[in-house]
């Protein structure tokens, strides 16, 4: 039987290539994730390593100077320092912004990953030495000066802290610059002025992945970090004398009194890497094989439907073969063996494609230095690499083989006698998988309603409504995928009728698709899975897209506003310096300003709130809700929370930065309505002259032209500012932000589905050339009575065309109706969620489905059209 | 190379000096060697041989289904061997009506559609009038709703017919007609193609091994190892079968052997 089984294979050698490829495709997903994960996992740890430095021994230290001491006079050790970080905010001179990792300087060389380049380490607490890409950005050199930014440590007593106090300039209460150049801000912020004494350089890349890192006194780390320096634990990192490690160890041990805390430097960057979630490596692992997990679920759809139509096709042969003297266990056993060796070959040459692929992608990653941090040169095929996709492949072939298998049991003897070719029977199926279908379906449809509805700000459900969501969504599709074999054909059927209408060619097509529902159901199914999928992420990304954006345009009514950062001697906020509104109209972008003048008030109800007084007309054309601007009026307070006591009659009293009436006018009488939409709250600069007639413009709000770049705006804005004492923000360069990663993250998935729809193309292609070499000899009829070669291509191609247009039209439906469920449930906790629908993406699908539609009928029509007519009139 | 004469008004299929090669080299299989025949219009010729004498091949040629090796075929006065794929193909829709051994119906069509297809792929309209005298002759009027697995053998058979017929084609060529129907559908089959010659006025041309088929016809030429090897004129099955048994015991390329009335 073994030897019928390999020379039937050899035979149809052709056919099952197809097939193979579609694991091919799938094992290669599958082998080149875990490679990925494994480079991943392997980098991360290299870079933990890293920063580690030369180290010998790491302590986790408990804290405090004492056990630090203590380790310093231990025998044998000749450097121990703290591994002390902080965060600082850096101001270039021309005011460009960055925030930088700083490390503190090493008493030894080995107990740093940075080396210094240019100029010397810093060794005074006014001295710091920063990367040269900083350096870049904030525009500055070596013996160049700049800003550090940071707060004070505030402890129980309530004032900053002592040591901070020392080591600092006196921070001024006023927001005046000290005599050093030291400002304190209305925000308790202080900046001082540092000098560049020298270029820190990473060439391990250790901290690559943090933006790089600047080198400061232990000190100065610890102030601008915000910590304290007796905070605890700290980890210490360790030299010691050359060949005396063990020795020291255990002495260490001894210090420190615990065996668990002195670790050696490998030792040390495991256990860190893996508590700070190697984890994450290995859950995005788990997300994109979930992603392979599809595409191989839609190569299992492509594998059974050949192997249906492969065992349809050998009718005759197996029938011959029963008549012989085979069992019916002996045939089921052929078809699995045939699966088996297919799906083995597949799988080998899928698990070294993408090997190939993961080392082709490494190489030239590696040549682009793409990433900051250092690839591995070569992937490492581990065990689980070689083996994973080898087992999965194979098992997936073999099951999606089952029913193939059970088929070929039921040919019976007497067929191979039939003198003709009787057309197969097109049974559609049980009624048994007609009751599941339609119970998973509309069970799952009543759930996915369920998530929706649970998914309003009302209800507090938490991530409840999203799992219920997910669960439900599952089941309603394979439901609906099971019922497929009844659904499908009928639509087919009306969509083979349009097609029809269009001449003999299109009957032909048409008439042909519906012959055999079920593998016209099944091609269809393999490309709806991927259609669904693609359909439901992009909708699901443009819904993200609107209301992230209705968000933003509710937080902020404005794309960007211009504010001072001081407060004056008398309590008010600095005036707008002159000059400042012409630079910013006069940056390429922004389409109008309008003057806003914020006022420090005392209400009525005894709360402080900032308010901003905005010209009616200018509001109307700077704010992006118009209707916002209709609602100011004199005497009017616009107030942006519902719940606020100051909605009704109230009074407005102005007041300093620290809430204590000025007195300097009588309290105003006002009435407060909810604002339309904003956070803001908003009166007319006729009422602000009354609460407090000395109030100045103190800054701006800036509508941008309609296609500006509102980060290329933003950044412009900040640099025509850079040195005026102006803060600049804009909520358009966040939607804009938002829009990015919404972009990014829809393209990669599109991108991981992108090989489940290519295999589904597959699956269309294979059943075309299966369902030609069936039809041979109606072709040659057809061809005898008059068809054309090009009209029979043409019949071919309208089939492809019909049957992946089916398969995209519904499955666009579909996951339109997912991708809105979905957006509803997660975005419906944030209030109302908008119906998006990504038209150009839908449109995209369309035009790639006919496309592939038409390209999977080239091959088989060419093979179609060039055999001769009598060749296939022949009688077997 | 034999010069050909001016198109005969009267001859619906020619052919000089025809020869078919399959394969190359020492594999080299000669169907046809050099085959002069002519076959006249409304005439229902018999093309008669043993297996392997390359009467399939024949017809294939004739009807322009092949592409020869060497020589001419002609259908009335066009000569197949000038026309390109596209025109041979018209030429079948249009001049050229097919009766298979194997029916060769599409399954998925019903028997009026199967019978009208060929206009259907030429765009042409169906001529009612025709159509109905052609499936009233055929006794398919009450089956032409229903899909040829709905059909017995021999009713399958005359849709095939009737599909041939529908474009009134200059020649209908008929490859074993009656090679999968049981003796009574046969011989109605060949009844219907002698009719639709004598009442119809159409040009019929079979292949076939039998004998009481081959009678049917007005004339039966005899193939043997791909050359002409014998014309009988007004077959009755007894001389058709001797002259097969002539045909097994010539060695080598006969002579014609006209076997005329005198052997009734």
């Amino acid at each position: 039987m073994i030897r019928v089984t390999l020379a039937q294979m050899r035979a149809s050698l052709g056919r099952l290539a197809a097939a193979g490829l579609a694991i091919v495709l799938g094992t290669a997903f599958v082998a080149a994730t875990l490679l990925a994960g494994d480079v991943m996992n392997r980098t991360g740890r290299d870079a933990v390593t890293a920063t580690l430095g030369q180290a010998d021994l790491v302590v986790r230290s408990s804290g405090g100077a004492a056990q630090l001491a203590e380790v310093r006079a231990t025998q044998d050790v000749q450097a121990a320092d703290p591994m002390l970080d902080g965060w600082a905010q850096l101001t270039g001179p021309k005011g460009a912004q960055v925030g930088q990792l700083v490390l503190a300087t090493p008493s030894d060389e080995r107990l740093t990953a940075l080396t210094v380049t240019a100029g010397r380490a810093p060794a005074a607490d006014d001295e710091v030495a920063l990367p040269a890409d900083t350096l870049e950005r904030l525009g500055v050199e070596v013996g160049g000066t700049v800003q550090v930014t940071w707060y004070p440590l505030v402890t129980e007593t309530g004032t900053a802290d002592d040591s901070a106090a020392a080591t600092a300039p006196t921070a001024d209460a006023t927001a005046t610059a000290g005599p050093d150049g030291t400002v304190t801000d209305a925000d308790g912020s202080i900046t001082d002025t540092v000098s560049v004494v020298g270029v820190a350089d990473d060439p391990t890349h250790a901290w690559a992945s943090w933006g790089g890192a600047g080198l400061a006194t232990a000190a100065s780390t610890l102030r601008w970090g915000q910590t304290s320096p007796d905070e605890s634990p700290v980890t210490l990192l360790v030299a010691v004398q050359p060949g005396t490690l063990d020795a020291t160890h255990d002495a260490l041990v001894a210090v420190v009194g615990s065996d668990l805390q002195v670790l050696t430097r490998d030792q040390a960057a495991r256990q860190t890497y893996e508590q700070m979630g190697s984890g994450y490596g290995n859950v995005l692992v788990a997300v994109v094989l979930a992603f392979a997990a599809v595409a191989l679920l839609v190569a299992a759809l492509v594998i059974a439907n050949t192997f249906t139509v492969l065992v349809a096709q050998r009718t005759r042969r197996l029938a011959l073969l029963r008549c012989v003297g085979a069992t019916r266990g002996q045939l089921r056993r052929s078809v699995l063996l045939e699966a088996a060796l297919l799906g083995a070959g597949a799988s080998a040459l899928g698990m070294l494609t993408g090997s190939a692929l993961a080392q082709l992608a490494l190489t030239v990653l590696r040549q682009l230095r793409a990433t900051g941090v250092p690839l591995p040169a070569t992937v490492h095929l581990t065990w689980p690499v070689v083996v994973v996709p080898l087992l999965v492949g194979t098992l997936v072939t073999v099951l999606a083989s089952q029913v193939p298998a059970r088929a070929a049991t039921r040919v019976s003897p007497v067929e191979a006698l039939r003198p003709l070719d009787v057309p197969p029977a097109g049974s559609a199926g049980g009624r048994v998988r007609l009751v599941i279908a339609v119970l998973l379906a509309a069970g799952g449809l009543v759930g996915l309603l369920g998530a929706v509805a649970l998914s309003t700000p009302d209800v507090g459900a938490g991530m409840v409504p999203l799992g219920l969501g997910v669960l439900a969504g599952a089941t309603s599709f394979v439901g609906i995928l099971l019922g497929g074999v009844y659904w499908l054909p009928p639509l087919v059927r009306l969509a083979g009728r349009a097609v029809a209408a269009t001449g003999p060619v299109g009957r032909l097509a048409a008439a042909n698709t519906v012959r055999n529902p079920r593998r016209t159901a099944a091609t269809s199914t393999a490309l709806l899975i991927g259609v669904t999928l693609v359909v439901m992420m992009s909708t699901g990304a443009a819904t993200a897209r609107t209301s992230l954006g209705h968000e933003l345009d509710q937080k902020y009514p404005f794309d960007i506003e211009v504010g001072t950062s001081n407060v004056t001697a008398d309590g008010r906020a600095q005036a707008l310096p002159a000059g400042v509104e012409a630079s910013v109209q006069a940056v390429d972008g922004v389409a109008r300003t309008a003057r806003v003048t914020d006022l420090t008030v005392l209400a009525g109800d005894g709360t402080t709130l900032t308010v901003s007084a905005v010209d009616r007309g200018d509001a109307a054309l700077t704010l992006r809700d118009p209707a916002l601007a209709a609602q100011l009026a004199d005497g009017v307070l616009l107030v942006p929370d519902a719940d606020s006591t100051l909605i009704g009659a109230t009074t407005l009293e102005a007041a300093s930065w620290d809430g204590l009436p000025t007195g300097a006018e009588p309290p105003v009488q006002v009435h407060g309505v909810l604002a339309g939409s904003g956070s803001r709250a908003l009166i007319t600069p006729a009422t602000a002259a009354e609460i407090d007639p000395a109030a100045r413009v103190t800054g701006l709000f800036v509508a941008l032209e309609p296609g500006a770049d509102a980060v290329d705006v933003l950044r412009d804005v900040q640099e025509r500012l850079g040195g005026q004492p102006v803060w600049v923000s804009g909520p358009a360069a966040e939607r804009a932000q938002n829009d990015q990663v919404i972009d990014v993250m829809l393209a990669v998935v599109v991108g991981l589905l992108g090989v489940a729809v290519l295999i589904s193309l597959l699956g269309v292609a294979n059943t075309l050339s299966l369902s030609t070499i069936e039809r041979r000899r109606e072709s040659a009829t057809l061809r005898a009575i008059g068809l054309s070669r090009r009209r029979l291509r043409a019949t071919l191609a309208a089939e492809g065309v019909l049957i992946a247009s089916v398969g995209a039209v519904l499955g666009s439906v579909l996951g339109l109706l997912y991708g809105w469920a979905g957006a509803a449930t997660v975005f419906g906790q944030l209030g109302q969620t908008s119906v998006a629908v990504p038209w150009r993406d839908l449109g995209l699908v369309l035009v790639v489905a006919v496309g592939a539609g038409l390209l999977a009928s080239v091959l088989p029509g060419r093979a179609a059209a060039r055999t001769s007519p009598v060749a296939a009139l022949a009688v077997e | 190379m034999t010069s050909f004469p001016s198109p005969d008004p009267t001859t619906a299929s020619s052919a000089r000096a025809l020869t078919k090669v399959y394969g190359r080299g020492p594999a080299a299989v000669r169907a046809l060697d050099g085959v002069d025949v002519d076959f006249a219009v409304g005439a229902f010729t018999a093309i008669m041989g043993p297996s392997g004498s390359g009467k399939s091949t024949l017809m294939h040629l004739l009807a322009g289904l092949d592409t020869v090796t060497s020589g001419t075929v002609r259908l009335g006065a066009t000569d197949l061997t000038t026309l390109d794929d596209d025109a041979l193909t018209m030429l079948r829709r249009d001049r050229v009506g097919f009766v298979f051994q194997s029916f060769n119906l599409l399954p998925m069509f019903t028997a009026e559609q199967n019978i009208t297809l060929p206009l259907d792929l030429a765009g042409a309209r169906v001529d009612r009038v025709w159509l109905d005298q052609l499936t009233d002759t055929l006794g398919l009027t009450d089956r032409l709703t229903h899909r040829p697995a709905e059909l017995s053998g021999g009713q399958q058979q005359r849709v095939a017919i009737a599909r041939a017929l529908v474009t009134r084609p200059d020649v209908v060529f008929a490859d074993e007609p009656t090679g999968n129907l049981d003796s009574r559908a046969g011989a109605e089959v060949l009844s219907f193609l002698r009719r639709s010659v004598r009442e119809l006025g159409r040009t019929v041309i079979m292949v076939t091994h039998d004998p009481t088929a081959a009678a049917y016809a007005d004339r039966v030429v005899l193939l043997a190892d791909g050359r002409i090897a014998g014309d009988i004129v007004d077959p009755t099955p007894e001389s058709v079968l001797a002259g097969l048994d002539a045909l097994r015991t010539l060695e080598g390329p006969a002579g014609e052997v006209a076997v005329g009335a005198a052997q009734r």
